[in-house]
């Protein structure tokens, strides 16, 4: 991993320059600044968790990230290209992943055409007239399914799934873009117990290989994941650290005061 | 695997389909009339509309109410060709003598104002592939103005319709020039290589049926691969899509142009079996025919979208004909709309579908 932690003090070491940087960034809906000043530099292949009350703007801050969203002001970087308003397909094409908070898949279609589109790496038109489609699933659909457990299920019709498995598949959509940057907005809500300690695992398994943002509001989870934390409050940044430097942050504890998100240890 | 075999059952039955219909199509002249073997002509032709609207429509989920203008357009490119093919509109269309000033020079280059445009026309081969080719840029203009600015749903069909009647008053408000309210009506039969296509013979019947024959499959070709499929997910959930990197406008654009061109095709063809193109053709009541047609025959089934054209216009014609039914077809059809989007979405095609799906269901559950 390209990050030491030694003690409680000194945790992040980016060893590498960061992949990802954002600079003042900020939206306004209808003056509600609803991500505010935000500037957040995430190193090659860090594994970064975005925690948050609900309504903080984490949510809001990957869709800034992805292109759902223009900012009213600031800029986005990836490496030494400024994305902030190039369109979420040159987002997306540039190395970007992202699942959102309900899962979204393509329900009328197999788990494995789902996936086919999602790795297909040929994006324009003129490029796909001439290309067929296999009717099986080639050796990296297969270790995609393999890895989220939907091997099984591949030509299964998404609308079949469960919520679970939605999740899983749109992660497994992600993970076939093989995108540099996967930003993953709480992947493990509507998972049984089981199934978030596999997904915690697979998170800290990608991380390395990718570099990855996670949404989560479950300390538990948070602290199986154990990286660097970044806190929201109202818009903005309130604090960054290690699980355990959070827990004892003055800000945060005033913050959060008696609340269930950090609060039952 | 059980599964895999009903679906190859469900592949195989499609296909028989497929060879069926046109079977019957190749032999049905032998069975007709004159009079009903230019009828079926222009019913196939409706087909091929019905087919441009399944590609939008049923695979892209893009639903043009505006058919009827690229339909119009190609009518009307070879109509313009075969117009001056035919000696009684030499050296000027009769069209224009009867609108021109009374010294003007009795030529294409000045006899009305932009009456210049019709010399390409002289060669039939420009009439042919104008009527391709113009619906196929007025689609990419009007469809770059829409998807660019990420249109979607019910404001596509109501820009579409809006463009649609624009076009309609262009012609009829441009008398010298297109023929106005009545159109172009005296036309010569097309020839090609010395050979005569008669509107009333099978010689045109089978123009027709191939020219369908050879829409579908290619329409098969480009929706069964990468690019159907991707306009499938883009039915979906288009912003998923651009979150996996494709560029979606482009997408919808090159489906809508295809589409247009198709109609342009087809409206062509119309030119041959009715002899004549007029304003009519791109009124909003026949581009929403068109979506019956494909609806009733399953929009997201080439063939089905075909049979439902059959179907419909055949059992209009029949309506037609009888003193009782003839004055409420319309609402019929109006009615036929309506149930078939609230009963049967997915129009004959589905029932079709559904019944090897469900003959394959409980097996499937036993295999597993
Ligand atoms: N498109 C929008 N229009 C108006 N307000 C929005 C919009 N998106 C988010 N918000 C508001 O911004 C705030 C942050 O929302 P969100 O990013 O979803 O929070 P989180 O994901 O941290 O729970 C909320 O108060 C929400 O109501
Ligand atoms: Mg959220």
């Amino acid at each position: 991993m390209l990050m030491t932690a030694i003690d409680g003090k000194q945790v992040v070491q980016p060893l590498s320059p960061p992949i990802l940087r954002t600079r003042n960034l900020t939206v306004r809906f209808d003056e509600f600044p609803a991500v505010h000043g935000v500037n957040l530099d995430v190193a090659d292949g860090e594994l970064r968790v975005v925690i948050g009350a609900n309504g903080a703007g984490k949510s809001t801050l990957l869709d800034l990230l992805c292109g759902k969203t223009l900012p009213s002001e600031g800029e986005v970087w990836l490496r030494d290209e400024n994305i902030t308003s190039i369109g979420e397909a040159a987002i997306a094409r540039s190395g970007i992943g992202r699942k959102f908070q309900t899962p979204t898949v393509f329900k009328e279609m197999t788990v494995l055409e789902n996936l086919q589109v999602a790795s297909n790496r040929r994006v324009r038109v003129f490029e796909n007239l001439f290309q067929r489609i296999s009717a099986r699933a080639n050796d990296k659909e297969v270790a995609v399914a393999e890895r989220t457990g939907l091997l099984d299920s591949l030509n299964r019709k998404a609308s079949e799934l469960s919520h679970g498995q939605l999740q899983w598949l749109e992660l497994a959509m992600v993970l076939s873009q093989e995108p540099k940057i996967i930003l993953l907005d709480e992947p493990a809500a509507g998972m049984t117990a089981a199934e978030t300690d596999k997904t915690a695992g697979l998170l800290l398994d990608l991380a390395g290989d990718h570099t990855v943002l996670v949404i989560e509001h479950d300390m538990a989870f948070v602290r199986q994941i154990c990286r660097t934390i970044t806190v929201m409050h109202q818009g903005s940044v309130l604090a960054e650290g290690t699980a355990e430097e959070i827990e004892h942050n003055p800000a945060v504890i005033e913050a959060y005061l008696g609340s269930a998100t950090l609060s039952h240890a | 695997m059980r599964m895999m075999e009903e679906r190859m059952t469900y592949r195989t039955a499609s296909l028989v389909a497929y060879v069926a219909f046109f079977a019957l199509l190749m032999v049905l002249p032998f069975f007709l009339n004159s009079f009903w073997t230019n009828r079926m002509a222009t019913y196939l032709v409706y087909s091929i509309c019905a087919l441009g609207i399944s590609m939008s429509w049923g695979y892209a989920g893009i639903l043009s109410l505006g058919q009827g203008l690229f339909f119009g357009m190609g009518a009307y490119m070879l109509a313009m060709s075969l117009t001056l093919a035919d000696p009684g509109n030499n050296p000027v269309p009769e069209l224009m003598l009867l609108n021109m000033e009374p010294d003007a020079v009795r030529d294409l280059c000045c006899v009305t104002t932009g009456s210049f445009l019709w010399i390409p026309f002289r060669w039939v081969i420009v009439g042919i592939l104008a009527g391709i080719l113009v619906p196929c840029i007025l689609a990419a203009v009007i469809g770059y103005v829409m998807f660019k600015r990420r249109t979607t749903g019910v404001y596509v069909s109501i820009i579409t319709l809006a463009f649609a009647l624009i076009g309609q008053l262009l012609i009829i408000n441009n008398q010298p020039l297109t023929g106005g309210f009545n159109g172009l009506a005296s036309l010569a039969s097309l020839e090609i290589f010395g050979f005569e296509f008669d509107p009333y013979g099978p010689s045109i019947y089978y123009l027709v049926t191939l020219t369908l024959l050879a829409v579908i499959l290619l329409a098969r070709y480009l929706l069964s691969g990468r690019v159907g499929q991707v306009l499938k997910a883009i039915r979906e959930d288009e912003a998923r899509a651009r979150y996996l990197g494709y560029d979606v406008e482009n997408y919808k654009l090159f489906i809508f142009c295809v589409s247009a061109g198709v109609a342009g095709l087809a409206g062509m063809l119309f030119t041959l079996t009715s002899e004549f193109a007029a304003p009519s053709l791109m009124a909003t009541s026949f581009s929403i025919s068109m979506v019956i047609w494909a609806a009733t025959g399953g929009r997201a089934s080439l063939l089905g979208a075909c049979i439902g054209a059959l179907l419909v216009n055949f059992i209009g014609s029949l309506a037609s004909e009888s003193a009782t039914f003839q004055p409420v077809w319309p609402i019929i059809l109006g009615g036929l709309f309506v149930f078939v989007v609230l009963v049967m979405p997915n129009g004959i095609a589905g029932i079709f579908k559904d019944f090897f799906d469900r003959r394959s269901a409980p097996r499937t559950v036993e295999g597993r």
